[in-house]
């Protein structure tokens, strides 16, 4: 029967990360921000222990889509940097070992990363290589006892502060993308693996981003995840997991740039009148609510379809996204035209959320792309 | 969260579907064309139940729920039942018998929900005037009580299935004074001394549903048909929006299924430059955007049924939300239909024309969406 209310459980949850959200999550947002190397380092690993204290990074790595969703959209609302860093963690590392790994993986990283105490990273993408994974270049030669690993990975979510990497390269280029890609555990300080500088980027800037290179980097055969030629089968569950968090990301962004914007329509007075009582200002902010409650059903909706392994799950995953992630950078768009001039300075609330939202339409599947494989749906389905 | 229908309601829409689809659909494209109700569609409609759906049993009605009376809705908008004929059913049974069955006394059910249930009779409601729309509140026909009766005078507009109905649900003020307080409903029959009913209106789109003014000139009305008693008219319109956001919007995205799902095979057959054109990206831009709103206005409709069949109060904002999204975004939707036929789109033998044109009035009628802005801007701002 249908039903759209949370449960009991869901509800607590929510309830526990917006109070610690609150009051140890947001305070730092500013200062993340500020994307300076020394103070993320000192920073950005706290809130994540934090985090796991209350519960959500083990929900990130065991815990069903509904919950994750529920609680990332606090998280983000909060924080989108320390959302992405935990994410990257959590879901893309963590929950990736939790489903593809063998038992001796799960049990060496895991126990660490649910704790916040051990920080993952996912690389995968390349300079030539990211939406289309064909382009990639980075390979793994066999060798006595393990693999050899040769490449270079950009756009490394976490790398500056990670612990352990999943590394996606080709063992057998011959195959092509069905059997020839693999993932493979790197540690840092692994020989021949060398962390780039960190990379200057638009937003989110608390969650600090590098290249890795391989040179030569052995590692032994146990490192291989999902096993040999399993890379693609992997990346696909993963882009859809990420590609759930981004909406779950993007519908928190959305709500924190509609209460900024909903607490300037109703102090900031213009004309005689608080200025949300112009109907010109008060539109934009039922647009913001409109778009962010939408968004959220369609992630929850998309959630519940992949908890229950439903066949349309990756399809609703990928609507989810497109309408989250562009209604962000609309909703944002909307937030910073209610704050007049003053949203426009260089650390407003409004400016770091306005660079934050960018990313929603560009990482875990460009927009572009979620179209195509949504419209293959309908087009496959309707002959 | 549950996102499944009950087996029961998965299969009353399938044969609600499959029914329209194949005795109803087929005769709704020449009607369109001639702008014409058809007296034949309304008799099928009625031999499936449809026109009385959710009327009590004993009153001769199917006694369904709110989320089985919107899948009802969204199957004949997606068999390709015109948006006139769905918009006629709405406003016969939603808006004129649903009104009658909550508000009624024993003897006003017992009197007129049996025929307006089987479609027999047609009913409708009258709450816009020429001077008001959106600010209904601000409505002047008057009511004014003389003996056993009351005496309206005023006259209304817009008036869905008017031209052809029996029993019209009428909002008037028995003291302007008290503002909204003061609207009362009444239930008028046109055999009632003093009520006509003006010309057929020429519309853009829904064109099979009959429109037109209303004019109450000294119309005599029996206190016994007084709905719900005096100044309880407001309460009774605004109970009206809980159908007119959930039930009256689900043909619309039937309307929008129907479309996306012509819009795939055209652009699986059509083919240019060597490929169909389903293979270029623009075309399955259009696509995707459609799969998108329709499972977006799905959730939006579905939780405003849901929310009344488990006894949640109805969160006006909520509400606001599904009437914009659905008018708005299903109109660009449609419009990126035809584009997607081309020129053909522009055709009315081609299954989109159509829809474009109806689809419009999602964005107008029941409150526009410059007004569900307002509203949900004012709930924010409190």
């Amino acid at each position: 029967m249908i039903d759209y209310e949370l449960t009991e459980m869901e509800k607590e949850l929510q309830k526990r990360l917006r109070a610690l959200c609150r009051e140890e999550i947001a305070p730092h947002a500013p200062i993340l921000a500020n994307g300076a190397g020394e103070e993320i380092r000192a920073l950005l690993p706290v809130r994540l222990r934090k985090l796991a204290a209350a519960g959500y990074m083990e929900t990130l790595v065991r815990g069903d889509f509904v919950a994750q969703c529920v609680a990332g959209e606090e998280v983000a609302k909060a924080c989108p940097s320390t959302f992405l860093a935990a994410m990257s963690s959590g879901t893309a590392f963590g929950r990736t070992l939790a489903v593809f790994g063998t038992q001796s993986q799960r049990s060496r990283f895991l126990d660490g990363i649910v704790k916040g105490e051990v920080i993952g990273a996912l690389a995968a993408t390349e300079a030539t290589g990211g939406s289309d994974l064909g382009g990639i270049v980075t390979e793994a030669r066999p060798a006595p006892g393990g693999w050899v690993l040769e490449g270079a990975k950009d756009l490394v979510t976490n790398a500056p502060l990670a612990d352990t990497f999943l590394v996606l390269a080709w063992t057998n280029r011959e195959s092509g993308l069905d059997g020839g890609l693999s993932f493979f555990l790197v540690d840092r300080g692994a020989p021949g693996l060398e962390v780039g500088e960190t990379v200057e980027t638009m937003g989110l800037r608390g969650a600090p981003t590098a290249g890795i290179t391989l040179r030569d980097c052995f590692v032994p055969s146990d490192a291989l995840v999902g096993g040999e030629g399993g890379g693609m089968g992997v990346f696909s569950a993963v882009s859809c997991w990420l590609g759930l968090a981004m909406s779950a990301m993007s519908v928190g962004i959305g709500v924190a740039c509609m209460e900024v914007s909903t607490r300037q329509g109703k102090q900031k007075r213009a004309f005689g009148k608080p200025i949300g009582h112009f109907e010109g200002v008060g539109a934009k902010l039922a647009v913001m609510f409109t778009h962010n409650d939408l968004g959220r059903m369609l992630t929850l909706r998309a959630a519940w379809a992949l908890d229950r392994g439903a066949e349309d799950g990756a399809v609703l995953v990928s609507c989810a996204k497109v309408f989250t992630g562009e209604s962000v950078n609309k909703i944002a768009d909307l937030a910073m035209q209610t704050h007049g001039g003053h949203g426009y300075l260089r650390g407003t609330d409004i400016e770091r959320l306005y660079r934050d939202a960018r990313f929603a339409e560009l990482a875990y599947g460009t927009t572009e792309r979620q179209r195509v494989s949504i419209a293959r749906d309908g087009l496959g389905r309707f002959r | 969260m549950d996102f499944t229908f009950t087996d029961e309601q998965r299969m009353f829409r399938d044969t609600v579907y499959r029914y329209c689809r194949e005795e109803i659909a087929p005769l709704c494209e020449e009607a369109d064309l001639k702008g014409e109700f058809s007296f034949e569609v309304w008799r099928r409609l009625g031999a499936m139940g449809l026109l009385g759906l959710p009327i009590p049993e004993e009153y001769g009605g199917g006694g369904a729920d709110f989320v089985t009376c919107c899948l009802a809705g969204e199957a004949m908008g997606h068999a390709g039942i015109d948006g006139g004929h769905t918009l006629a059913l709405g406003a016969h049974t939603y808006l004129c018998a649903a009104n009658i069955m909550l508000h009624g006394t024993e003897a006003q059910k017992r009197r007129y929900l049996p025929r307006l249930a089987t479609g027999e009779d047609i009913g409708c409601m009258c709450l816009t005037e020429p001077g008001c729309g959106s600010d209904a509140a601000a409505l002047v026909t008057a009511a004014v009580k003389k003996g056993d009766r009351y005496v309206l005078n005023g006259s209304k507009t817009f008036i869905t299935n008017a031209p052809l109905a029996k029993v019209f649900v009428v909002f008037a003020t028995i003291d302007r004074a008290r503002k909204h307080k003061g609207i009362t409903a009444f239930i008028v029959e046109r055999d009632f001394p003093g009520i006509s009913t003006g010309n057929p209106m020429h519309k853009m789109g829904c064109r099979c549903s009959t429109t037109s003014e209303v004019f109450f000139e000294d119309c005599e009305v029996p206190e016994e048909n007084l709905l719900g008693g005096e100044g309880k008219g407001w309460e009774i319109a605004l109970g009206g929006v809980e159908w007119d956001r959930s039930v009256l919007l689900s043909p619309f995205l039937g309307n929008a299924m129907f479309m996306y799902e012509n819009c795939c095979r055209y652009a699986n057959q059509r083919w240019a430059f060597g490929q169909p054109i389903g293979e270029f990206q623009s075309i399955q831009n259009r696509i995707a955007d459609m799969r998108i709103f329709i499972e977006a206005a799905r959730l939006a409709i579905y939780r405003v049924a849901a929310s009344k069949d488990n006894g949640v109060m109805l969160n006006p904002l909520l509400a606001s939300v599904n009437k914009m999204y659905v008018g708005d975004r299903g109109f660009e939707m449609c419009s990126a239909g035809v584009d997607l036929f081309g020129g053909y789109g522009y055709i009315h033998e081609y299954p989109v024309e159509r829809g474009m044109r109806d689809a419009k009035l999602g964005q107008l009628g029941g409150g526009t969406s410059d007004i569900m802005r307002m509203i949900v801007a004012r709930y924010m701002l409190m």
